[in-house]
């Protein structure tokens, strides 16, 4: 399996704070990796380097091969990303959200049109077709924001909190919609939930201070803390003191 | 190709914010017609000629324009506050993407204000008396466009610089200013001191003048006023540009 992703020391530095420590990890192909860690930990600014929105002040990632210091446009070509706040044009309908993205991504009006109505099919978004994105219900607000991610074929796609502020309900039915994505893509997702990251994970990362402080499936985060659930294991992980290990 | 994709969606933005034709179209000619009753309770020996429909029409033309500087600041400071922005800041967009696909929509909205304005103008010139040369009109619409220009930088600068709660307290001082200093509803002409200079620094006035000369046809005097509107407007469009770009790196680190 070749990597997806590849950290040699990434690191971003804020005037008086580290955001993110020089960490070195990597993620398989078409694997769903998560993120985890408490506010402030650096998962939101490893992502927004990884995707171009931020540069890093060391080291360096490689997004499928491509530097992510010396060739951004061609890593925004085969990346996308869903933020943690639901990005949707409000005055525009769902299906008009998607056929704009599409075409962002190159595609002309017949491919953005052909690759709408598939996307449309793909995350239940049929019924809302013709309805202004900004009248939508948070939970379809946030699927309509997922499908634009979606809708550019991307090689890897970065998840940010995706599930935040969500109801039980629509939670669980992203859920579904992101199972459905696992295997054909890489997915890079961050949450506070770790029944979340349980239920959807092929291997997970705990953040500390802006270091990876734990990587592996969520078995091995477990047996290797001895605790019974990942919250646990996340709790023993994110309170243990830098070094002891 | 994606300046064009973005400009559309603007556009969509735009028309289908109803506060849009209230403030952009409804206001300026409701402004119209009350001036236009107010001009008729004027007696002639006051020799007051400001709202007479030659005059009236350019200048409120311009006032219209003032909208379009304000729904432009709260398009963009309004993408900026949302995520919408941020997700189109790690697609394959690039800045100039982003400018052209404000700006043109913008000029599109702008022009077609004016049109209008002149069409409603020309409505109530059939009631006043007052025969507009269609040929005027035209030149008026475009020299009316670096003040569009203007106006819509403003609007780019406001919009970049501000958040979507500051930017309409800033555009409505922006709007009081050019109507008055501007000399929309002032005599600026019968004004001295340093009033007259501060009127006479800013670019509304020239704007307004410019617009007033090209509809009455006298266009050897129009050097002038246009080339200091145009000044104006390049350099304001030039620092619009600059703070868009610059917040654009700046939001998302």
């Amino acid at each position: 399996m070749s990597k997806a992703i590849e950290m040699t020391g990434l690191s971003k530095k804020y005037r008086d704070k580290t955001a993110v420590k020089g960490n070195n990890f990597a993620i398989e192909e078409g694997t769903l990796f998560s993120l985890l860690g408490v506010n402030g930990a650096g998962k939101t600014t490893t992502i927004k380097m990884l995707t171009g929105l931020t540069k890093p002040t060391g080291g360096e990632a490689y997004v499928c091969g491509h530097s992510i210091l010396s060739e951004l446009d061609e890593i925004k070509k085969i990346s996308s990303v869903s933020t943690q706040e639901t990005a949707v044009a409000p005055n525009l309908t769902t299906r008009e959200n998607l056929e704009f993205m599409a075409q962002v991504y190159g595609m002309d009006r017949a491919a953005a049109k052909k690759r709408t109505d598939d996307v449309l099919k793909q995350f239940g978004l049929d019924e809302a077709e013709h309805q202004r994105a900004g009248t939508l219900s948070g939970g379809w607000q946030r699927r309509l924001s997922i499908a634009m991610a979606m809708i550019s074929h991307p090689k890897v796609l970065y998840l940010d909190e995706p599930t935040l502020g969500l109801d039980v309900l629509a939670r669980m039915e992203l859920w579904d919609v992101i199972r459905a994505m696992k295997g054909s893509i890489t997915i890079v997702l961050t949450t506070h939930y770790m029944e979340e990251a349980e239920s959807l994970s092929d291997e997970v990362a705990v953040m500390v201070n802006g270091e990876i402080r734990a990587l592996g499936t969520v078995e091995k985060l477990k047996e290797q803390t001895g605790k019974e659930t990942l919250e646990d294991a996340f709790v023993a992980i994110a309170t243990r003191q830098q070094g002891v290990r | 190709m994606r300046s064009i994709v973005f400009c559309k969606r603007t556009i969509k933005e735009l028309v289908r914010d109803p506060l849009s034709y209230i403030f952009c179209l409804g206001f300026p000619l409701v402004m119209l017609l009350i001036m236009t009753i107010v001009n008729n309770s004027i007696p002639e020996q006051a020799h007051m000629d400001l709202f007479q429909i030659e005059n009236l029409a350019p200048g409120i033309a311009v006032f219209g324009l003032t909208f379009v500087m304000l729904f432009a600041c709260l398009q963009i400071s309004k993408d900026r506050t949302t995520a919408f922005l941020t997700r189109l800041y790690a697609s394959p967009m690039k800045p100039m993407d982003f400018i052209a696909g404000y700006t043109i929509p913008l000029v599109v909205i702008a022009a077609a204000q004016s049109i209008i304005t002149f069409a409603a103008s020309f409505v109530v010139s059939l009631f006043t008396g007052y025969t507009f040369q269609i040929g005027n009109i035209l030149v008026c619409i475009l020299v009316l466009f670096p003040s569009m220009f203007l106006f819509i930088a403003f609007g780019l600068l406001f919009g970049s610089l501000l958040n979507d709660k500051a930017a309409p307290g800033i555009c409505s001082i922006l709007i009081s200013a050019a109507c008055i200093l501007g000399g929309i509803w002032m005599d600026v002409d019968a004004i001295g001191g340093m009033l007259g200079k501060v009127c006479r620094a800013l670019p509304f006035y020239h704007g307004v003048k410019a617009a007033r000369l090209a509809l009455q046809g006298e266009y050897a005097d129009l050097t002038e006023p246009l080339f200091i509107i145009l000044i104006y407007a390049v350099l304001i469009y030039v620092l619009s540009v600059f703070a868009l770009k610059h917040k654009m790196s700046s939001d998302v680190k």
